[in-house]
């Protein structure tokens, strides 16, 4: 039987910026912007979806007098994370197998 | 970035986001260099006012590592400021030099304390190799780790050079664990974020 594949992540831009956190601590929107390449309100949309799903942490804080947002992926994310690659990885086995 | 994603997609995405964030190399040698360059000279004219020149107020040249110190705060706050992200490496390295710090102001206060000072150097020399051989593991930089252990050995050599020669034993560990490691280091920054550009 095939997993279900987590709609909040099943998103390009989503599933990137996710991917990103969980390879750092913590990471400011223009890093993240940068890495994915994505416009900043297509950004901004997007980061507030996975915080809505509670997949992230948004801080938001002031540097040198401008706006800050720091992003932190949550415990939930991390879970929601692995169970997406178990999936993945669920879907891509029969095609392997099938090559053997 | 919002095409229909298939399985493969989804790996492939996976894998470019996690080496993106993984191949940022953000050390760049400043502080190996100019701590080094620091405890070198400090050492160089420990020794030649010492021996040379018996001249015992030259040990208020170590005053210079205060110095430093202040600088260091600057550097690390500004280097903050300018940061975007912050890595499980960077924190895993900061806590690994805080240890060092703290464990070379105790050992010296327990050993003077205990009259033991003519084993200082070497118990410094010994400090030295941690933090330099763990940052060398967690950044998978093999000069840093031979830097380390160039400290260790050095350390052991104490045992058969004589006392007042122990000093330059330090200068040489500041040029095998911290100015060449740095300098590899800051080439490797600089070529590395050229590349990312």
């Amino acid at each position: 039987m095939f997993k279900e594949l987590d709609p909040i992540l099943h998103s390009q831009l989503r599933l990137a910026v996710v991917s990103l956190l969980i390879s750092v601590k913590e990471a400011e929107f223009t890093f993240i912007k940068e890495k994915t390449g994505a416009t900043a309100g297509n950004l901004s949309v997007q980061l507030g979806k996975l915080k809505d799903a509670g997949y992230i942490d948004v801080t938001k804080q002031f540097k040198d007098n401008y706006p800050l947002t720091l992003c932190k992926i949550s415990k939930k994310g991390v879970e929601a994370f692995e169970e997406y690659v178990n999936a993945l990885q669920s879907y891509m086995k029969p095609n392997t197998d099938s090559k053997d | 970035m919002q095409q229909p994603m298939d399985e493969l997609n989804s790996l492939q995405l996976i894998e470019s986001m996690i080496n993106k964030a993984k191949n940022r190399f953000s050390e760049s040698g400043t502080l190996y260099i100019i701590w080094g360059i620091v405890v070198l000279v400090c050492s160089l004219v420990q020794f030649a006012g010492t021996m040379w020149f018996n001249y015992p107020p030259v040990q208020y040249i170590w005053m210079l590592t205060w110095v430093m110190l202040i600088y260091q705060v600057f550097y690390l706050r500004k280097k903050k400021k300018s940061s975007t992200v912050k890595t499980y490496t960077d924190e895993i390295i900061g806590y690994v030099w805080i240890c060092f710090v703290i464990t070379l102001w105790l050992m010296s206060f327990i050993l003077i304390m205990n009259d033991a000072g003519k084993l200082l150097l070497a118990s410094i020399l010994v400090i030295y190799g941690i933090p330099t051989f763990l940052s060398g593991i967690i950044l998978h930089f093999r000069p840093l780790i031979v830097g380390g252990i160039s400290c260790w050995l050095l350390s052991l050599s104490t045992v058969v050079i004589k006392e007042p020669y122990h000093i330059l034993l330090i200068s040489v560990a500041m040029l095998a664990a911290w100015i060449i490691p740095g300098v590899l280091l800051r080439n490797k920054f600089i070529n590395e974020n050229s590349h990312a550009r």
